[in-house]
């Protein structure tokens, strides 16, 4: 009797207990970390000087402006973002057949993804032999169909970055597939059905039918890409380590240099938000750009 | 294949009647070989890494590709799996790492995806939305004072670094969540007439109901955490302490010209997640097709 006095959609204190062990976790490794990051871009806070703290107001910011090492972190960045695009262009056609009828369809979404959930570390280390300059496989095919002076790409300054574009537009390809294979399960089939009766050619349809339904999806992958590509790390750091120079030194690098290679926290911390700040321009160009091309 | 093309069309025209159907079948095996080949070419990096694995140093690189190795050469990775680099302790501590994190994290992950989607308390929505957006925080900016936070902690250059924040994913409370809501509220009510409380809803009834969800988590979660470079690199120092992504990097800083090496290791540090993929696929692609960022 007493418990139906209370019924299952009264307030209930024991809500709290079930959310209290990842809010604690949250706030301790998310929450906390954050204010104290805040609270150090303010700061000349160095493992150098141990325990001392002093505030600078706005010093590292100023000197984020005059850095050209940040500048350029920004610069390979921005270049480093064009992989997501080019990712999705790849991954379209891939998932528009294989939503086509094709044999072994399991088999082939299996390979296509494999490259995705395989360790990050491990392919940087493939990928280095395989462009290796002089002697690796891909300056040796590059060779046999007439191009005499391949590029050094990893151990070229002018090269590296894109060297290292390729192996993301590479890893990527297998992820934005399968979720545009999800968007191409969502379009109706009379509407492609009614644009073959109208005698509408294939590319057309395509062009005129699916590429609109699925912009959704393709808006999706823009965000999710820009937030994730922002962020990379590893194929990098194992592969060049953010050199020759500082040729692939994008932000997420310096930032790893300038905070424990350099020491200098509070100056990583300042970079660290600048890095914040462009991942939610992105996000706000992409809200405002989407009313254009996006169809719900 | 040429002339069997030619005469399948020539014949398919010729019975009008099947005409359609011969070629839409002829459309599909074309369209599978041409997706095959594209499949097998994204993945001749993989081919390359295990074939020179087991290559001699003097064919690392032979042009025209050998694939197939001439003879195979099982040294390089005894030397990887009993050298004096050994990936066992690797493993060991990954193995460590990822299933105490993952475990811990699928865990807390479903208590509290429980207490957001079907327990009313006051405050539960701002709680989630700050619970939320703590996933807009890339992580650079945490490492900073994550560092200082664990040396002040004293767990700096341990595992628990690495176990504790790892015990927590937003993506995770999210994604269970997103499944708790769809279960019928009638069944929570029914059982809480027969004198249930929230606790026996969410072990007898709930969770029981969302196992697949609940394997998608779990396999997702360890593949970050068996991948985790980053973490591993900022908050580990000693190397008996290393997880295979560091103690890989270690192994090809330190055998920097031994390329049959290296490619032993990288195929060493695959293979789990080789075995995870393929025994657990179909949970982990409706994972990251249900909206799976990594990370």
């Amino acid at each position: 009797m007493k418990r139906l006095r209370t019924g299952i959609h009264d307030h209930h204190p024991i809500g709290y207990l079930f959310v209290l062990p990842s809010m604690l976790g949250i706030t301790m490794f998310y929450l906390v970390p954050a204010l104290m990051s805040f609270v150090m871009m303010f700061t000349d806070y160095s493992f150098m000087n141990r325990g001392q703290l002093n505030f600078t107001g706005l010093e590292n910011l100023e000197r984020l402006m005059n850095d050209p090492s940040f500048h350029n972190a920004v610069g390979k960045t921005l270049v480093f973002l064009l992989t997501v695009p080019a990712s999705i262009i790849l991954a379209f056609p891939i998932a528009y057949m294989l939503n086509q009828s094709v044999y072994l369809k399991k088999l082939l979404r299996t390979l296509y993804f494999l490259p995705y959930i395989m360790n990050g570390v491990a392919i940087a280390f493939v990928w280095m032999l395989l462009f290796h300059p002089s002697m690796g496989p891909i300056n040796g095919v590059l060779r046999l169909i007439g191009i005499d002076n391949p590029p050094g790409w990893m151990a070229e300054t002018s090269t590296a970055i894109y060297a290292i574009a390729i192996i993301q537009v590479w890893i990527m390809i297998g992820y934005n597939m399968i979720i545009y294979l999800a968007g191409l399960q969502d379009v109706p089939k009379e509407l492609l059905e009614a644009s073959k009766i109208d005698g509408a050619k294939l590319w057309h349809t395509i062009r005129y039918v699916t590429i609109p339904l699925v912009s959704p999806t393709t808006f999706l992958l823009l965000i999710t890409g820009f937030i994730s590509a922002i962020k990379t790390f590893g194929i990098i750091q194992a592969t060049t380590g953010g050199g020759p120079g500082e040729s692939t030194s994008v932000l997420s690098i310096y930032i790893y240099k300038t905070a424990f290679r350099y020491y200098e926290m509070g100056y990583a911390s300042a970079i660290s938000w600048m890095l914040f700040a462009i991942v939610m321009l992105i996000m706000l160009l992409n809200w405002i750009g989407q009313r254009r091309w996006v169809h719900y | 294949m040429k002339p069997t093309t030619v005469t399948a069309r020539g014949a398919s025209s010729i019975r009008k009647g099947h005409s359609v159907r011969e070629g839409l079948q002829l459309w599909k095996v074309l369209l599978t070989a041409v997706m095959l080949g594209m499949g097998v070419l994204l993945l001749l990096p993989f081919v390359w890494m295990i074939s020179t694995s087991f290559k001699t140093p003097l064919e690392v690189f032979d042009f025209p590709v050998q694939w197939i190795p001439e003879q195979f050469i099982w040294r390089h990775h005894q030397n990887v799996w009993t050298g004096p680099m050994n990936f066992v302790s690797f493993y060991v501590n990954s193995l460590q790492v990822s299933i105490i994190s993952t475990v811990g994290a699928v865990a807390f992950a479903a208590l509290a995806a429980y207490g957001f989607s079907r327990v009313k308390f006051r405050g539960r929505e701002p709680m989630f939305l700050i619970y939320l957006s703590m996933m807009m925080v890339p992580p650079q900016i945490l490492f900073v004072p994550k560092f200082v936070l664990f040396e002040w902690l004293g767990i700096y250059n341990t595992h628990w670094a690495l176990i504790l924040p790892g015990m927590f994913t937003i993506f995770g409370v999210f994604l269970l969540r997103q499944f708790f809501i769809t279960v019928p509220q009638e069944i929570s009510e029914a059982a809480f007439i027969d004198g249930a409380g929230h606790l026996k809803i969410f072990w007898h009834v709930i969770l029981p109901l969302a196992k697949a969800p609940l394997a998608t988590l779990t396999i997702l979660d360890f593949s970050w955490h068996w991948n985790d470079y980053e973490n591993a690199l900022i908050f580990l120092v000693d190397k008996s302490l290393y997880t295979v992504p560091l103690g890989l990097q270690n192994f090809v800083l330190e055998n920097s010209v031994d390329y049959n090496g290296m490619m032993a290791a990288a195929t060493a540090a695959m293979i789990p997640m080789i075995v995870v993929f393929l025994l657990g696929q179909r949970f982990i692609i409706e994972g990251i097709a249900s909206g799976a960022v990594k990370g």
